[in-house]
């Protein structure tokens, strides 16, 4: 029965929405079902991934040791540390520990399920040290609070690693002490919200009570020891008798959205606006990051009473994130990354800035640095191979020979996602 | 009849030399002897016979350095017996090769110009050159030419039906005297019939019966636009970004942007006493200004997008 599903999972990812290099040669099916046998000698554990669903990849690798210590075959993870990013050299991984997990990823993965898992299955989870990651946090490191937020852009074609690129850098800022507002995909509030209800504090706008209490949730999750230092400075009516006076913490304001789901967008509005404006004050520094934020200026496929297109600056979710990104505050920087899977009414091979963000995207985030993020260079191929054989993920017996390694890189053409889904069969 | 209808089917088909070349072998001696049982208006058989022969066609003849213009001397169908070209010329049945020149109706369609190889045309400027007058000894150059006469015809006659005449005028923009505003207002008005790479506006006019008519209208075409082009109406104050051709930074949300970025820097340097005009003066605003309007103009790509990004680094002093 195992065999069966192996093969019915290789077909079923054929369907998907990549040009399959997986399963259209024959000879990938042939091994699939070679590995079979062997996949009920191994411990269940390693095979348990719950297959390659989604879009982005990247994969994730192992480090070279520090040479004293005891020289293995492959390497293993060094020390968690990014804000050792001066003495992180390229080409190399390193580890999150596994209780920074849910802080970092707080707001979990949503478009990036198979990370999740393999992070289960191997009981760590390591991040390659790339070149783009090295780029902006050097950049971070030599912010400059007093002038105002710069806006960095992760662009590059699919699968290359702007998702776990952006995640590397919210890990170090959270370990700089860093307030980091990480909203994971901008996409989601833009298609397929349930709820939506007409805003009270403005009529024109939206409201969307669900994705709101649940960013809330992970907001809370992620930063909980600010959110009792944080002051706000004006009282918030919510209704004739709940207010929030001034001088209270922040918590409060995220308890009341959490508690009245009809208040959450206005709680997460809130949140946003007095996050920027005492982030010039300088009591800490603020990280927004946020993935897919082409959606921001994009389609929606939400549709208003009267089954009319509703514009995306209809609503207060995305009003609030919009001036969130812009650069008229200080005391931070803003790390965002563009994606075109998810997105709505883009051709699926764009991926440059212009393409996605549209003019109006484009005005409003210039002037920004826009940072490429590509696909794996020869030797960041090499150490991704050799994470994998490491940790016994490769199984064919073809893995470890240098045909295979040329047959891998030709298949996947060095893209960190296509190798990830091809690995998986292996 | 029979017989002379099938003489000419079997002439049409490919092959029909190896036929008639068969029908040659039978003697003229035997077929008199053999009575005709049919009436005497029906051509006796060894006349049939006789016109069935196949004569050597004229190509067998033709030698290699012949007088080509005396074979074809004037516009005349494609004669197979005459062009000693081995052309095939049709679309090929599944599996065969396209049809020979013999009896091919294709070739006979199409115009040819067997009459005009270069040999005849010498021979015809060799007549007509007593006819001739001097090319002007100022226009020796190609740009001399552009420079005094910048407006070409061309005339494309022909007699299908009806005569008809289609004038085409080429002309370049820039020799006409125009000013910014008169430059982009003429191309929005021809639309398709102006070609940014070469600067030439067309305007083909056929609306006419006459050739001279055609001529004049086209004439007054690009009068009419010219005049025009120097005219500014009411309704263009109205012209909004998106009608732009090209990206215009000054007074563009990208300037409003940086000038804002900027102000805030230097409020934050406690720097209060500098004016707009200065600050956009800078060699890093110009940089970025220029990098703007090239990736707003060419889009993206990795050099634009470089370029791009080193000259924000530098604006923000990210270095």
């Amino acid at each position: 029965r195992r065999g069966v599903s192996f093969r019915l999972q290789a077909l079923r990812v054929c369907s998907g929405r990549h040009p399959c290099a997986v399963c259209c040669p024959a000879t990938m099916l042939n091994r699939v079902t070679r590995l079979v046998p062997r996949a009920r000698q191994l411990d269940p554990g390693r095979f348990l991934h719950g297959g390659p669903q989604g879009p982005q990849g990247l994969a994730v690798h192992l480090d070279d040791r520090v040479p004293d210590e005891t020289p293995r075959a492959g390497s293993r993870p060094s020390e968690d540390d990014p804000a050792g990013a001066g003495e992180q050299r390229e080409d190399r991984h390193y580890r999150i520990p596994l209780q920074d997990l849910p802080t970092v990823f707080a707001h979990g993965l949503p478009q990036y399920q198979h990370y999740v898992c393999q992070v289960k299955t191997f009981h760590e989870a390591c991040l390659l040290v790339r070149r783009p990651a090295l780029e902006l946090l050097r950049h971070l490191d030599g912010t400059n609070f007093a002038h105002p937020a710069v806006r960095y852009v992760l662009y590059g074609e699919k699968g290359t690693g702007k998702t776990l690129s952006l995640c590397h850098v919210i890990h170090f800022c959270a370990k700089r002490d860093w307030l980091v507002v990480h909203v994971p995909d901008a996409h989601l509030w833009v298609k397929s919200c349930r709820g939506l209800l007409r805003s009270a504090y403005n009529r024109q706008r939206f409201d969307q009570p669900v994705e709101a209490s649940s960013w809330l949730k992970s907001f809370k999750t992620a930063n909980e020891r600010f959110l009792s230092q944080i002051k706000i400075q004006e009282t918030y009516m919510w209704n004739k008798r709940e207010s929030t006076e001034k001088g209270r913490p922040l918590g409060e304001v995220v308890e009341q959205g959490l508690t009245r789901v009809k208040n959450a967008t206005d709680a997460v509005g809130i949140v946003l606006k007095e996050l920027k404006s005492q982030s010039c004050s300088g009591a800490f520094r603020l990280l927004v990051a946020v993935d897919g934020v082409n959606a921001l200026w994009g389609k929606t496929t939400l549709k208003r009473e009267d089954k009319s297109l509703m514009a995306p600056e209809e609503l207060a979710l995305v009003h609030s994130l919009r001036k969130m990104v812009r650069n008229d505050w200080h005391g931070g920087a803003v790390v965002l990354a563009l994606s075109q899977t998810g997105s709505l009414f883009t051709p699926r091979m764009a991926y440059l800035p212009q393409e996605l963000l549209g003019k109006e995207g484009f005005d409003a985030l210039d002037p920004f640095v826009p940072v490429l993020v590509s696909n794996y260079s020869p030797e960041e191929f090499e150490r991704c191979i050799q994470y994998y054989l490491e940790n016994s993920w490769l199984q064919h017996e073809k893995a470890h020979t240098e045909e295979g390694k040329k047959e891998l890189l030709f298949l996947s053409d060095a893209n960190p996602g296509q190798l990830e889904r091809l690995c998986a069969y292996l | 009849r029979v017989a002379a209808s099938l003489s000419t089917w079997l002439a049409l088909q490919p092959g029909t030399r190896t036929l008639r070349v068969f029908c040659t072998s039978v003697s003229l001696a035997t077929c008199s002897t053999i009575p005709s049982p049919h009436t005497a208006e029906r051509t006796p058989r060894y006349k049939r016979l006789l016109r069935r022969k196949a004569l050597p066609s004229r190509v067998e003849k033709m030698t290699v350095d012949q007088d080509w213009p005396s074979v074809y001397p004037v516009a005349t169908p494609f004669k197979p017996s005459a062009v000693p070209l081995p052309i095939r010329m049709g679309y090929p049945v599944k599996r065969a090769v396209r049809m020979a020149k013999e009896g091919n109706l294709e070739l006979l369609k199409i115009p040819n110009f067997l009459h005009l190889t270069p040999e005849a045309i010498k021979k015809h400027r060799k007549t007509l050159k007593d006819f001739y007058t001097d090319w002007p000894a100022a226009l020796d150059s190609d740009e001399k030419c552009e420079k005094h006469f910048p407006i070409e015809m061309d005339t494309t006659e022909t007699i299908y039906l009806k005569p008809q005449s289609v004038e085409t005028l080429r002309v370049k923009l820039s020799s006409l005297n125009l000013d910014d505003h008169a430059k982009k207002k003429p191309i929005k008005l021809v639309g398709e019939r102006y070609c940014k790479t070469t600067d030439v506006l067309t305007i083909k006019t056929n609306r006419c019966p006459l050739k001279r008519q055609n001529y004049e209208y086209a004439l007054y075409l690009l009068t009419v636009l010219y005049h025009e082009s120097w005219k500014t109406e009411e309704w263009e104050k109205d012209k909004i970004e998106a009608d732009m051709e090209e990206y215009v930074w000054n007074s563009s949300s990208s300037e409003k942007n940086i000038l804002e970025t900027l102000l805030q820097m230097k409020a934050a340097e406690k720097n209060l006493q500098v004016n707009k005009e200065e600050l956009l003066a800078t060699k890093e605003v110009e940089e970025y200004k220029k990098s703007v309007v090239n990736l707003k103009n060419e889009g993206d790509n990795e050099n634009t997008l470089s370029q791009y990004k080193e000259s924000v680094k530098k604006l923000l002093n990210l270095m």
